[in-house]
């Protein structure tokens, strides 16, 4: 990575008298092992690195990145965003929200370095959970597992004073089974991140965790049954509660969704301006709290500062069940009179950066888990899902569970096959009347944005219970 | 031999000397341009330009790969992925890369896509949305425009060079909060372009999706827009790769040869010149074909590259991915009848405009749900007759592919957002789909 290169361009585009300009600026190394029933399918290695640069100007927005570091490709770059942010001719021309700029390096630290472990020793670990599952005695005809490594330099400098400096290395790995029991297929997922060392490798205890999954769905097979729709409680694991905070607290908060510019793609939110709810309006129970926080260390969607310069802080999406701060960038933020928080974020050099989650959870409660099933007289309990959606307002989602069992009288009874609540946003996070205390944060990739835009994240929370709640 | 040619050739040489057994290097220079807009203005426009080489190496059946895009040390990164093979692990299952020499056509990509202004063709997409609507409409959506320049080079001596050209619009309209249609238009060539009928589509849909009430749940015979099918045909393109039948991440395991849709259904993937896939060769350099995957509801052939169609004993059919094999342009055969005589069989049912957000539960079994979107319309005798709102499609994709009872004769290219494999597709009318919703 060029950081002279960089600085050229910003004063490049500069001296053209934009409004507004900024250079991102990435190297990347990356790595990905695919493991598929034992055998190494392929090991992938590669360096990328290249810049862009985003120009405003006369209410405007211009894009241009390339991955040629020479000063003939740079005034290129410049000139074609320059060009396209002229001429878009809008009637409502794009302001930014000013924010501070900061001159800061960070980098994350490695306990045990991803460049040290060598590529034996990475292929041994992944044939390791191979090799669990394959002495377990259950029928796993497909077993893939996978491990993406990602080391990422950065430089963001913009017209403004930011110069930002990061490092950040990042592991994500996957194990997905067939298990096939009498004849009958069951598959089970599971999803690994951090930002940090190939410590992290070691504390995920992936073999035993996918051995867990294993069971659970040949015990599904044998002993499941199929549950008696009706009204009930249903108590969510972390996961669950976690899938339910993304896709139902954070989407819909993301302020471009809200004023429409991903109206065509991933679509608008059921908040907007002169709607029913907005800023203040009750979308769930007062013990219901849902926070995007990007600065949780070593975690998945972990960053300081986002992708225009600005200080990530932690955002309390749903504030005691009230709507209460959206997820902003300069642009987003402009328009609706407030200040930028940080939720900028691109996936690499050559893609725009958009507002994003970082890592969204349920913030815990008092209670303990004992206490959140000792007075359900009938319901599920859905430690994990499988098939999940939601609609392009976000209001009308569906959770399937993969791990759930019924609850008569406090206890947990035969295993429940793929209970399903299909509800709404509202009835969702009004029916909360009990949070656990144990927070419990699980990895992810968010998609957004058109090219797409697969970014890292957390998602997460406490159990939560739902009071007679339809479960099908 | 062009320059870009030479140097990726001198990668292939290069791994060779180093005692590879098999390489494949393929260079792409692309440049792509995309405006995004909504609710009706240029919100950016973005280019980005790639110089990238991909280079896939076996050595004693150890599988490595890389993506070269700094050519200055463009022989060391050879040398140090070379390395990488010798201390991975063998694949035994590995079966090599195509031999031989193939003769290709000559590309039919359109440079002119390169220089084209997007504002004009997207105000004429707003223009006609509005028209057709007979109203005011808050319009988003993207137009790209993409140009590759492909140079591959194999070791087992496919020498290939291609250039490969797309201009893609889509457009979603919103005629209220609640209501909206979804038009796209894609085309290898500016010719075939034609954003005013991508408008005039979502416009259309948008005008009749005005005032939507609550779907209910049930079972309903249902006509599906070609934009509907095309996210489908891309769920069943990634089902027929050979790799995701191998993971059991499909309904095609051990159905070879048996009825797996309705004798109406034949699936191709066809990578022709009309087509935003169109491409001369795959990614071993064997010249592209068309493959037929379920003719008349049998299943008839996976999607090979030479290793995979090895161990099912057959050939390779030309899908070669850098590893794992993909289709390229899924086509359904038009059917024999109007999108207008498929609703005029429907005496109560659905007509879905199109969907997203499609999970399965279980890809072996092929439970599935998604969330249709844009125009929902409650059918009766034959007619339109009510915008609906918040239902799901929750069903099995076996079945959806069995219970298809018609399709029309007038087909659409697809591809945008959500349907990223690009597809030709009729309307399709499907009998007895599960639609639940939100309680």
């Amino acid at each position: 990575m060029n950081k002279d290169v960089a600085e050229y361009a910003l004063e490049y585009a500069r001296g053209k008298g934009v409004d507004y300009a900024e250079v991102r600026a990435h190297r990347e190394y990356q790595e990905a092992i695919v493991l598929k029933n034992g055998i190494v399918e392929a090991y992938i290695q590669s360096v990328d690195s290249g810049f862009c640069t985003r120009i405003l100007a006369d209410g405007g927005l211009g894009f241009a990145s390339t991955n040629k570091w020479t000063e003939d490709e740079t005034r290129d770059v410049v000139d074609i965003a320059y060009k396209f942010a002229r001429s878009a001719n809008r009637r409502n021309k794009i302001v930014f929200a000013k924010e501070e700029g900061a001159e800061v390096k960070y980098s994350v630290e490695q306990k045990v370095k991803i460049e040290d472990v060598d590529p034996e020793s990475k292929i041994a670990q992944l044939s390791e959970v191979d090799k669990t599952l394959t002495s377990l005695g259950i029928n796993i005809p497909a077993r893939v597992i996978q491990c993406i490594i990602t080391s990422t330099e950065k430089y963001v400098a913009n017209t403004e004073g930011a110069r930002i400096t990061s490092f950040i290395p990042k592991i994500f790995a996957t194990a997905m089974i067939t298990v096939v029991e009498q004849g009958h297929p069951e598959q089970a997922a599971r999803q690994f991140g951090c930002s940090g060392g190939w410590e992290f490798f070691d504390q995920w205890n992936i073999p035993e965790e996918i051995s867990h999954e294993a069971k659970v769905l040949k015990r599904l097979v044998g002993e499941g049954k199929p549950l008696t729709p009706g009204k009930m409680d249903l108590i969510c694991g972390p996961e669950v509660a976690g899938i339910a905070a993304h896709e139902s607290c954070g989407h819909p908060m993301e302020a471009d969704r809200i004023l429409g510019r991903e109206m065509s793609q991933a679509g608008r939110s059921f908040i907007y301006p002169g709607g029913p709810f907005w800023i203040g309006t009750r979308i769930g129970s007062p013990i219901v709290t849902t926070i995007d926080d990007p600065r949780i260390k070593n975690s998945y969607g972990y960053y300081e500062y986002d992708d225009e310069g600005v200080k990530a802080r932690p955002r309390h999406l749903y504030k005691n069940g009230i709507i209460n701060e959206f997820l902003q960038n300069r642009e987003t933020a402009a328009k609706l009179g407030t200040r930028s928080n940080g939720s900028s974020r691109s996936v690499n050099y050559d893609r725009e950066a958009i507002v994003r989650m970082a890592n969204t959870y349920v913030q815990p409660g008092d209670m303990s888990e004992e206490e959140l099933f000792e007075d359900v007289k009938h319901g599920v309990y859905m430690r994990s899902f499988t098939e999940w959606n939601i609609d392009d307002r976000r209001f009308n989602q569906r959770y399937v569970g993969r791990e759930a069992y019924l609850v008569e009288d406090g206890e947990l009874k035969h295993p429940v096959v793929r209970p399903t609540i299909e509800t709404s946003t509202l009835n969702f996070w009004s029916s909360v009347d009990g949070v656990s205390r144990e927070l419990v944060l699980n990895a992810g990739t968010c998609g957004k944005g058109d090219p797409s835009q697969g970014i890292p994240t957390f998602m997460g929370g406490p159990m939560i219970r739902l009071r007679g709640v339809y479960i099908k | 031999m062009s320059e870009a040619l030479d140097r990726t050739e001198v990668l292939v040489k290069k791994a060779k000397s180093l005692g590879a057994d098999e390489v494949i290097a393929k260079t792409t220079f692309g440049r792509y341009r995309q405006t995004r807009f909504s609710n009706n203005e240029v919100d950016i426009t973005v280019a980005w330009n790639d110089y990238v080489t991909d280079v896939a190496l076996a050595w004693k059946k150890r599988v490595v790969a890389t993506q070269i895009r700094n050519f200055e040390d463009a022989e060391q990164r050879i040398e140090q992925l070379f390395n990488l093979a010798k201390v991975s692990k063998e694949n035994p299952l590995y079966g090599g890369i195509a031999s031989g020499k193939f003769s290709y056509g000559k590309p039919s990509a359109d440079k002119e896509v390169v220089n084209v202004e997007h504002f004009d063709y997207i105000q004429a997409a707003i223009q006609a949305a509005e028209e057709e609507a007979k109203g005011r409409v808050e319009a988003g959506g993207t137009l790209l425009t993409s140009y590759e320049d492909v140079y591959l080079v194999s070791s087992e001596g496919p020498v290939g060079q291609d250039a490969r050209s797309a201009v893609e619009l889509s457009i979603r309209a919103f005629s209220e909060r609640e209501a909206s249609g979804h038009g796209v238009s894609c085309s290898p060539t500016l010719k075939g372009f034609d954003p005013s009928a991508a408008g005039r589509k979502a416009g259309e849909i948008a005008g009749l999706a005005r005032g939507p009430r609550g779907g209910e749940e049930g079972v309903y015979d249902i006509v599906f827009d070609p934009l509907f099918v095309g996210s489908m045909l891309g769920m069943y393109a990634m089902m027929s790769s050979a790799f995701y039948v191998m993971i059991r991440m499909s309904i095609f395991v051990d159905k070879l040869g048996e009825q797996v849709a309705s004798d109406l259904v034949t699936l191709r993937d066809v990578p022709a010149g009309y087509s935003v896939a169109h491409r001369l060769f795959d990614d071993e350099g064997v010249p592209t074909k068309e493959n037929v995957i379920i003719d008349h509801g049998v299943l008839k052939t996976l999607l090979h590259n030479t290793s995979t169609a090895r161990l099912f004993g057959g050939q390779t059919t030309a899908n070669a991915g850098l590893v794992v094999p993909t289709a390229w342009n899924m086509e359904m055969d038009a059917g024999n009848t109007s999108k207008d005589n498929l609703l005029g069989e429907v005496k109560r049912g659905l007509y879905l405009t199109n969907t997203w957000y499609t999970r399965f539960q279980n890809y072996a079994t092929g439970d599935f749900s998604t969330i249709p979107r844009d125009g929902i319309f409650l059918v009766e005798n034959g007619e339109i007759k009510q915008s609906l709102k918040d239902i799901r499609l929750s069903d099995n994709a076996l079945n959806l592919l069995k219970n298809v009872v018609g399709g029309s004769k007038e087909r659409q290219h697809i591809s945008w957002w959500e349907a990223r494999l690009p597809s030709l597709s009729p309307y399709v009318l499907i009998k007895d789909v599960h639609i639940t919703k939100p309680k």
